[in-house]
C-alpha cells in the first residue's frame, strides 16, 4: 500500500468505529468500569485515535 | 456575603486573565495581520490551545453536562465528533495551510475568494461566517448569564447578568487580538481543567461514592437514560450519527478555526496536533459524569433551565469560594472563547466585504472596521439572546447547520481541478434555503436525520448538477497543489 493509502485506512477505522460502530452498540451492558457498554466504546476509540493517527502520521513522514 | 465572595474570586480572575492577554501582547505592533492570525508564527503550544478552544468552551461546561441532565445519551455524540473532526483536520488542515502561506490568506473567506477567483463568493462566504457565529457567539453569552447570576446568587436580574458578560467580553476582544486570546487560553484551561475534575469526580463521589455511583443512580431511577436508543427514540442513533457527521465536517469550516490553522508556524505542528488533540476530549466524559450526577440530585430543570443544574447543585452543596471558583473558570471558558469568535466575525466582514470592495482602503481604517464590527457581532449575539430562548447545545447546532455548508468548497478547492465559483456558492445557497426551510417548518429532523445533514447533502447534489453543468474552465492560474497529507 502507498503511504497515503496506509494513512486512510489509519484514520478510517477509528471514524468509522464512533459513528457506525456506535449503533451497533448501543447497548448499558456489559458496564465496564461503571459505563455503560456504549459510553465505554466510545470513550475507548477517543483515546485509540492518537495511537491510529499516529501510524498515519509516520506512514507519511517515513 | 457569599455573593461577594463568589462574585468577587470571578472578578479577580477574569482582571487576571485580561492582564495575562495583555502581556501576551505587549511589544506586538497591531497591524491586521497580527491582530487576525497572530502574524503567522504560532508555534505548536499556542497552535494547541487554539485549536483545542472549543474543546474547552462555556458549551463544554455548561452545554454538555445541561444535555447529559436533559436528554441523557445523545450527549455522547459531542465525544465523537471533535475526535472525528480531529482525523479530518490530520488530511485538511496541512493544505490549507500550506495554500494560506502561500496566497497570503488572512481570513476563511480569502480561501474561496482566491481558490474559485471570485470575490462575490468570498463576500458571501464571510457573510454566512458571520451569520453563523452569532448564535455561537450568543452561547457563550447565555453561559456568562447563567454563571453570573448564579454566583451572584440573585442579586442581578437575567438582563443586568448578560450586560456585564457582553461588556468583559468586548473590552477584552478590543486590547488583545489573536494572540492574547491564545495566551488567555492557558489560564481558562488550567482553571477549566481543575472545574471539570471538580464537578465530573469530586461532586459525584461526596454525593455516590464514586461516578460510577452516580450513574447507577440514574439507571434505577430513569431506565435508558445512559444509552442512546433507537431511531425511533427522540435524538435516537440515526440524530447521533448524523449529527456526529455533520458537526465534524463543520467543525474547522469556522472562520476562527481557519485563522487557527492559518497561525500555526508549520504543517507539521498542524498535523502533529491532529494526532494528539483527541486526547484533550476524554475531560468531556467528566462533564456527563456532572450532568447526570445533578440529575439525580437537583431533579426537575426543564429546557434550557438544564443548563444550569451543575451550577446550582455547587451553588446548594458547596461553600461560597468554591462556587466563585467554579463560576470563574466557566466565566473564562465562555469569555476567550467568545472573542476569538467576535474577532473572526468581525475580520471577515472587514476584510472580505469592507475592504474587498474599497470601502476600508487602508490598513488603519480595516482595524477600525474591525473593531466596530466586533460591537456589532456583540449587539446581534445580545439580540439573539432576547428573542431565542434554547438550550447551549441548541444555539450551537444552529450555528454548525450553517457553517457546514462550508465544507464542500473547502475539500474541492483543495484539488488542483476546481468547480467554478457559481457551482460552490449555488451549493451554499441551496443549502441554507434548505435550512431556513426546516427552520421555518420547525424541524430538527427527518426520520431521524439531523436537517443539518440533508441540506449539506443538498448543498452537495446542487454544487455536482452545476459543476457538471457548466462550460468548461478557460485557463485559470493555477500551480498544482497535491491534497495529500505529506511533506511539508
Amino acid at each position: 500500500m502507498s503511504p497515503r493509502a496506509v494513512a486512510v485506512v489509519c484514520a478510517v477505522i477509528p471514524a468509522l468505529a464512533l459513528t457506525l460502530g456506535v449503533a451497533l452498540v448501543d447497548r448499558l451492558e456489559p458496564r465496564i468500569l461503571g459505563l455503560p457498554f456504549v459510553l465505554a466504546w466510545i470513550v475507548a476509540w477517543v483515546l485509540l485515535t492518537p495511537a491510529f493517527m499516529w501510524a498515519a502520521y509516520r506512514s507519511t513522514r517515513a | 456575603m457569599n455573593a461577594g465572595i463568589a462574585l468577587g474570586i470571578v472578578a479577580v480572575v477574569v482582571l487576571g486573565t485580561i492582564a495575562l492577554g495583555l502581556r501576551g501582547v505587549r511589544g506586538v505592533a497591531m497591524d491586521p495581520q497580527e491582530y487576525i492570525v497572530g502574524g503567522r508564527r504560532i508555534g505548536a503550544f499556542l497552535l494547541w490551545l487554539l485549536l483545542a478552544g472549543e474543546i474547552y468552551t462555556t458549551f463544554t461546561f455548561l452545554g454538555a453536562a445541561g444535555w447529559a441532565y436533559g436528554k441523557g445519551a445523545p450527549a455522547y455524540y459531542i465525544l465523537c465528533y471533535g475526535t472525528i473532526a480531529y482525523i479530518i483536520s490530520f488530511f485538511i488542515a496541512p493544505p490549507i495551510h500550506r495554500i494560506a502561506r502561500e496566497r497570503g490568506y488572512l481570513t476563511g473567506p480569502d480561501f474561496f475568494a482566491d481558490r474559485y477567483g471570485s470575490k462575490l463568493l468570498g463576500a458571501i462566504v464571510a457573510l454566512l461566517g458571520f451569520l453563523m457565529l452569532v448564535p455561537y457567539v450568543t452561547l457563550q453569552l447565555t453561559g456568562m448569564q447563567i454563571l453570573l447570576q448564579i454566583a451572584g446568587f440573585g442579586t442581578f436580574n437575567p438582563l443586568v447578568a448578560v450586560a456585564i458578560g457582553f461588556f468583559i467580553i468586548a473590552i477584552f476582544t478590543f486590547v488583545a487580538g489573536l494572540r492574547g486570546a491564545a495566551w488567555a487560553s492557558v489560564a481558562k484551561d488550567g482553571l477549566v481543567l481543575l472545574g471539570v475534575i471538580f464537578a465530573g469526580i469530586v461532586l459525584p463521589s461526596q454525593f455516590f461514592g464514586s461516578p460510577a455511583g452516580a450513574l447507577d443512580a440514574v439507571i434505577r431511577d430513569h431506565p435508558g437514560w445512559l444509552v442512546i436508543g433507537p431511531p425511533s427514540s427522540p435524538s435516537g442513533i440515526v440524530w447521533v450519527i448524523s449529527t456526529t457527521v455533520l458537526t465534524a465536517c463543520g467543525f474547522f469550516m469556522w472562520p476562527q478555526s481557519m485563522a487557527a490553522i492559518y497561525s500555526a508556524r508549520n504543517e507539521d505542528a498542524l498535523r502533529r496536533n491532529a494526532v494528539f488533540l483527541p486526547f484533550y476530549q476524554v475531560m468531556l466524559l467528566l462533564v456527563f459524569f456532572a450532568g447526570f450526577a445533578s440529575l439525580e440530585i437537583l431533579p426537575g430543570l426543564k429546557g434550557p433551565a438544564a443548563d444550569q443544574s451543575f451550577m446550582l447543585v455547587v451553588q446548594k452543596s458547596y461553600p461560597a469560594w468554591v462556587l466563585g471558583i467554579i463560576a470563574a473558570a466557566g466565566t473564562l471558558a465562555a469569555l476567550v472563547p467568545a472573542s476569538g469568535q467576535l474577532l473572526a466575525a468581525a475580520s471577515i466582514v472587514g476584510k472580505n466585504v469592507l475592504a474587498d470592495y474599497g470601502i476600508a482602503r487602508d490598513a488603519a481604517a480595516q482595524t477600525r472596521a474591525t473593531r466596530i464590527l466586533v460591537l456589532v457581532v456583540a449587539l446581534l449575539a445580545f439580540a439573539f439572546w432576547a428573542l431565542a430562548k434554547t438550550t447551549l447545545v441548541g444555539l450551537l447546532l444552529i450555528g454548525y447547520n450553517g457553517i457546514t455548508q462550508l465544507f464542500p468548497g473547502v475539500v474541492l478547492g483543495l484539488s488542483p481541478r476546481r468547480p467554478p465559483a457559481a457551482a460552490v456558492g449555488a451549493g451554499i445557497i441551496t443549502g441554507l434555503v434548505v435550512l431556513i426551510g426546516f427552520a421555518v417548518t420547525g424541524q430538527g429532523q427527518v426520520m431521524g436525520i439531523n436537517t443539518g445533514l440533508i441540506a449539506l447533502a443538498a448543498n452537495a447534489a446542487v454544487l455536482g448538477i452545476v459543476w457538471t453543468v457548466s462550460p468548461k474552465r478557460h485557463g485559470r492560474t493555477d500551480t498544482p497543489l497535491s491534497t495529500v497529507a505529506s511533506g511539508s
